[in-house]
């Protein structure tokens, strides 16, 4: 019976997947090292996309492409806390480790509790969401606010850089072959107002039509400062640091909403795909840049002179 | 690939192809068939067991990751005041309708109750959010966790 | 309260609760072996060539040149072929049927066939339906059927007229999503086929096997395997894969099983048909109805299954809980090179009721009137004439129902406040469910058979084929019969149907369990309790009759189309996101009038279940086609209710005991499905001020709409 298979022609043939679960960094980084460009290993955090991107039919594993690197068991990429006025988050913390820590940021907390169910927030990552790099990704918004930093571990060294010029396009980061993602770094920001809406197909354990997130600090009427990103409107997330200077240090009243709408206008492309619709997506992400503008910001000031 | 790991309190070991998921080797290569197939793709919590306390989608879980772990599913909790508790719930209220999503809430519930002995509805129905049930529309559901949290006093 | 209503656990609660009940994905043989289709990957188009590779020992592709009887899935018509012959007429036909031990090699060997198409130009929607694009799909009009049914005097209404209202409304697909994916099992044993597997209706199966095998009636057997939810969704689709493993094990004499995986459950099995319905209401200066015109039409997909059956009770419900005093209704199906269209909870009435509903809304909205003031102006009442010139024949409860529902949701406060202002809205909406098969289809076609059987030791078996699936039968079935003969529910047996020991009582369908059937066992048990002390054993037969009160004719559509119906009024409030269009359910209301509940926490459980499946179809469940296939076909993107979208469901009864139903219950299953989307509508019209004409109510469509 062996013998017959290759009497007809077979999509490669059936591959005996190799698994490594490490328990030191160093381990890790050496099996990346030796994947190289040929991208042997596939780096493995919660699995809760990987999973269903590569599944089979139902019984069998025939849908893995490459063998696998678990990080689930490496104490350097679980640790989540404070250090250096940043808050650090490890690679192989899952999404409720993240949600359930009291020093987290609130808004990445909501993000995360907003965003599945508790058994997929059990196991999936935020450094899982980050590489997967989908426009999409729920906790994208509010890291790229946060101005969130990542830092990237081959063996011999490491680099840290914004969470913006780590991801480029969809499903596309500067995370080189031989390279993990160690952890997320998140500055203490100070702010007066916050903001995060997920618009998904339902209520729950969805995936977003669009997300917002939006912080800003007052100051005596004035915006010190002001960030705002939306996800899934475009082919990145959009995050703009000159329309967020042109409104900072300006009081409400000199505020071109206008000019400022027309600006991330330019800047929203979605697309038409199964959850929604392109008119929908730049409608509403519009719409919610100015709610955040007029009334989260301007009506809450004012009901407070 | 061998791994080891304990399923229900017991010490197995099974050999597999390292990335078959923990739901094929629960239901296929070890019989135990409460848990279910649903979607396949982490939706709809038919298949959910708890990988040391936490509440997870086995169809998810490749069994390489289990290695080392305490596993629960429905047969290991059916037996237990706690799981006794939630199924008496569930009989009384009427959560059960054509039964194939219940035993992934059964665990959905248990993971509920450990989290918090007294949830509220909110709390239960955020719980039970990646459990999908199409006969009963959650309310008979909720209030069997409600029932089963007021006579399990002192179990979680 | 009845004695019968009294809530009792039901019986099959724990097994499930623990996990020890086995679903037919948990059932094995010994020597078994894995089914997977083969399926087309064109809409349209006749194939050329289809190269397979060479089979390694112990595995088969099954095809038409397998069939030894009739290839095709027997229903209504026999237009669907079990195996495609040449022609493939959706995408995702079913082209042969690979089987074998190891699931690795059976997705290597499917991979592997290949299939030179010539490509025809496919009908996807109505419109080019109707317009025969790319030639006819089926017959020569493309028509499954076309239906006219008229009442009163129409042409004078309109005569009359002092203005006529006019709406189009539209209905999408919708995917049943019963937790437990599609499955069957066949063996051979005894020199027949068996099959096994999640199902509505043993004996349809066992038509369709017989077809394909040729057989008599004693080749084929059909057992029921407990069923993981249906919804009508098992109604059908069963016996496509019930004909193709009929075919396997009789080729190869193994067991063979074959269970979906979700995308191919939603890719490729039958769906609730679409609908455009256009209303037109000839109206007279104060406002008063005259009378109605009505043309609806059908997606049915690619074969005709229940499609016409589905537009009869679609036709036979357009006018609502409403009396028109004269009506002209015309219906048409259609085919379309889509998944074929079958039965769906409600199958077919939930389309007219989201339009008739949403039609007296506008009219009333039009007039400026109050709608829940202006559509209590025309119920229904007793001796009333139905839109089929038959009568209603029982107590109209609609007045107090609605008195009910009044009062639970607050609706005359939220009303005139959510008048005045953007964002919030209550809307209601009224339901009337026929029970039983349409016309006289119970007699012409069903004639139900129930056996109960005295055992030696005194417990007694229900022996019918309508299955559990989880509406609660294995336990309402032991109450009523347990009740009539006064033993403990215990001593009563009712296992999964198996055709080789039940008598054919019919498809578990049409709302037609409880009223019809559980009728007969009624009927049979008081019988047995005659009977009870001449024998230590012995068995009593009861066969259908038509209450003596209907008449039908099927040649001119004319006549009771149903015996008896069931009644419900749902409110929903509402409240619409000005920034993003989202809707929040903020209330839910319901009163229905089922007769007498047998059980009544399970006919809650049935209403919160079907409300929110309901809710699900109105606001929720998109599905699209595009290219052929669906958009939505995972359960990650074809979105049902999880338990954080929908508040509670605040229900009540209205008792109103039918004679010829067991305890005085009616059907109620499909009931509490039919009010929930046109209340939701309603609400979100208020709430934005606008009109609505379609359904699911998504928040795109909510900002087209304002803007």
């Amino acid at each position: 019976m062996v013998g017959n298979r290759r009497t007809y022609p077979a999509r490669g043939d059936r591959r005996v997947h190799i698994t490594y679960r490490p328990e030191t960094l160093r381990e890790a980084l050496s099996l990346m090292k030796e994947s190289g460009k040929e991208k042997r290993v596939k780096p493995f955090a919660g699995g809760t996309d990987l999973m269903v991107r590569h599944r089979g039919w139902h019984g069998t594993t025939s849908g893995f492409p490459s063998d696998i690197l678990f990080l689930d068991r490496i104490d350097e990429l679980k640790c989540c806390g404070f250090y250096d006025k940043e808050y650090h988050i490890g690679a192989a913390c899952t999404l409720a480790e993240v949600e359930q820590d009291d020093r987290a940021p609130s808004i990445l907390k909501e993000a995360i509790t907003l965003m599945a169910a508790p058994a997929l927030r059990n196991r999936g990552t935020l450094a899982g969401n980050i590489c997967n790099a989908s426009p999409a990704g729920d906790t994208l918004p509010p890291l790229f606010i946060l101005d969130a930093r990542i830092t990237l571990i081959r063996q011999g060294g490491s680099r840290t850089i914004p969470i913006e010029d780590f991801i480029t396009g969809p499903g596309e980061t500067v995370l080189g072959d031989d390279e993990l993602l160690a952890e997320i770094r998140i500055p203490i920001t100070e702010y007066t107002h916050l903001c995060y809406r997920k618009v998904g197909t339902r209520k729950a354990n969805a995936l977003s039509k669009l997300s917002f997130a939006a912080l800003a600090g007052i100051e005596g009427g004035e915006i010190r400062d002001i960030r705002i990103a939306l996800g899934a409107v475009a082919p990145r997330i959009v995050r703009d640091r000159e329309i967020e200077a042109s409104l900072q240090g300006k009081a409400f009243d000199e505020i071109d909403l206008r000019g400022t709408l027309e600006a991330y206008g330019k800047l929203i492309c979605p697309i038409d795909d199964q959850r929604s619709t392109a008119a929908y997506r730049k409608q509403v992400a519009l719409n919610l840049i100015e709610n955040f503008i007029t009334r989260d910001i301007r009506e809450d000031i004012q009901s407070k002179e | 690939m061998k791994v080891r790991f304990s399923l229900n309190g017991k010490e197995i070991s099974v050999d597999v192809d390292s990335l078959r998921r923990l739901l094929d080797v629960i239901r296929e290569d070890l019989g135990l068939t409460a848990i279910k197939e649903g979607c396949g793709e982490g939706e709809c919590g038919a298949c959910s067991v708890l990988i040391d306390g936490k509440i997870v989608n086995s169809c998810l879980v490749p069994i390489a990751q289990v290695g080392g772990a305490q596993v629960l599913t429905p047969e290991g909790l059916k037996g237990t005041p706690r799981g006794k508790c939630i199924v008496d719930g569930f009989t009384e209220a009427g959560s059960v309708q054509c039964g194939f999503c219940t035993p992934g809430m059964l665990m959905a519930a248990e993971a509920i109750l450990t989290k918090n002995p007294n949830p509220t509805e909110a709390e239960i129905r955020e719980g039970l959010s990646g459990n999908l049930c199409r006969c009963t529309g959650y309310d008979m559901i909720v209030r069997g966790i409600e029932i089963a949290a007021e006579k399990g006093e002192g179990l979680w | 309260m009845k004695d019968i209503q009294k809530a009792v656990p039901r019986v099959d609660a724990r097994g499930k609760a623990e996990g020890t009940t086995a679903y037919l994905a948990d059932l094995r043989m010994e020597g078994m072996l894995h089914g997977k289709f083969f399926r087309s990957t064109r809409a349209r188009a006749r194939i050329v060539s289809i190269r397979k590779p060479e089979l390694p020992a112990g595995y088969y592709i099954i095809d038409k040149d397998d069939v030894p009887g009739e290839n095709v899935v027997a229903m209504i018509e026999n237009d669907w072929p079990a195996f495609v012959d040449r022609e493939v007429n959706y995408l995702g036909e079913i082209i042969s049927l690979v089987v074998g031990p190891d699931r690795e090699e059976i997705v290597r060997i499917h991979d592997s066939i290949e299939v030179e198409y010539e490509e025809l130009e496919p009908a996807f929607s109505l419109e080019e339906a109707s317009a025969l694009k790319g030639g006819p799909i089926h017959g020569k009009d493309n028509l499954f059927a076309d239906y006219f049914i008229s009442k009163g005097t129409p042409d004078e209404a309109f005569r009359k007229a002092a203005r006529i209202i006019e709406d189009t409304c539209d209905t999408g697909l919708q995917e049943h999503i019963y937790i437990e994916p599609q499955g069957m099992l066949g063996w051979w044993e005894d020199d027949r086929v068996v099959l096994k597997g999640s199902l509505q209706c043993p004996y349809y199966v066992k038509h369709a096997a017989q077809e394909v095998l040729g057989c008599d009636d004693e080749g084929i057997r059909v057992i029921q395997s407990t069923t993981g939810g249906a919804f009508g969704g098992k109604e059908d689709y069963p016996e496509v894969i019930g004909a193709a493993i009929a075919v396997a094990v009789n080729r190869i004499k193994k067991p063979v099983r074959i269970v979906f995986d979700r995308t191919e459950d939603i890719s490729f099995t039958c769906k609730r048909h679409p609908s455009r319905i256009r209303f037109r209401t000839a109206v007279d200066e104060k406002g008063g109805i005259l009378g109605m015109d009505i043309d609806i039409h059908l997606s049915g997909g690619a074969y005709e299954t229940y499609s016409d059956v589905v537009l009869q009770r679609t036709m036979f419900t357009a006018t609502g809980v409403y009396d028109i005093p004269s009506s002209r209704v015309r219906g048409r199906a259609w085919a379309t090179n889509m998944v074929p269209s079958g039965a769906f909870r409600g199958f077919g009435a939930p389309q007219a009721l989201f339009g008739i509903e949403t039609h007296m809304n506008h009219i009333a909205r039009e007039l400026k009137v109050d709608p829940l003031e202006y559509k209590s102006r025309y119920f229904l009442q007793k001796g009333a004439a139905t839109v089929t010139n038959g009568r209603i024949y029982e107590d109209v409860l609609l007045p107090e129902m609605t008195r009910q529902i009044r009062e639970m949701s607050n609706y005359k406060r939220k009303y005139d406040e959510y008048s005045k202002s953007f964002g919030r809205g209550i809307g209601v909406a009224f339901a009337l469910h026929g029970c039983g098969f349409t016309g006289d289809g119970e007699q012409r076609l069903i004639k139900a058979v129930v056996r109960l059987v005295k055992r030696e030791d005194e417990k007694i078996e229900i022996l019918v084929s309508n299955v559990e699936m989880g509406q609660g039968l294995l336990t309402t079935y032991r109450k009523i019969v347990s009740k009539v003969l006064g033993v403990p529910l215990e001593m009563i047996i009712y296992e999964n149907p198996d055709t080789a020991r039940v008598p054919d009582s019919g498809p578990t369908a049409a709302s037609r369990s409880i009223m019809v059937v559980g009728y007969l066992l009624q009927e049979a048990a008081k019988e047995l309790k005659q009977r009870w002390d001449d024998e230590s054993s012995f068995e009593v037969e009861k066969h259908f009759k038509m209450p003596p009160h209907t008449s039908w004719n099927q040649d001119t559509l004319q006549g009771d189309a149903y015996p008896s119906y069931g009644w419900g009024v749902v409110a929903v409030e509402v409240e619409v996101d000005p920034v993003t269009f989202e809707v929040e359910t903020k209330g839910i209301w319901a009163v229905h009038d089922v007769g007498v509940p047998i059980d009544e926490r399970v006919m809650e459980g049935q209403v919160t279940g079907g409300v929110i499946q309901a809710l699900g179809y109105g606001s929720l469940e998109k599905l699209e086609l595009k290219d052929g296939r669906f958009y939505q076909n995972t359960m990650t993107d074809y979105m049902i209710p999880t338990s954080l979208d929908f508040p509670k469901v605040e229900g009540s009864f209205v008792e109103n005991p039918y004679p010829y139903g067991p305890f005085g219950a009616k059907g109620g299953g499909e009931l509490v499905f039919d009010s929930a989307a046109p209340a939701f509508s309603a609400a979100v019209e208020q709430a934005i001020g606008k009109p609505i004409s379609r359904i699911p109510v998504i928040p795109e469509d909510i900002m087209e709409v304002l803007s």
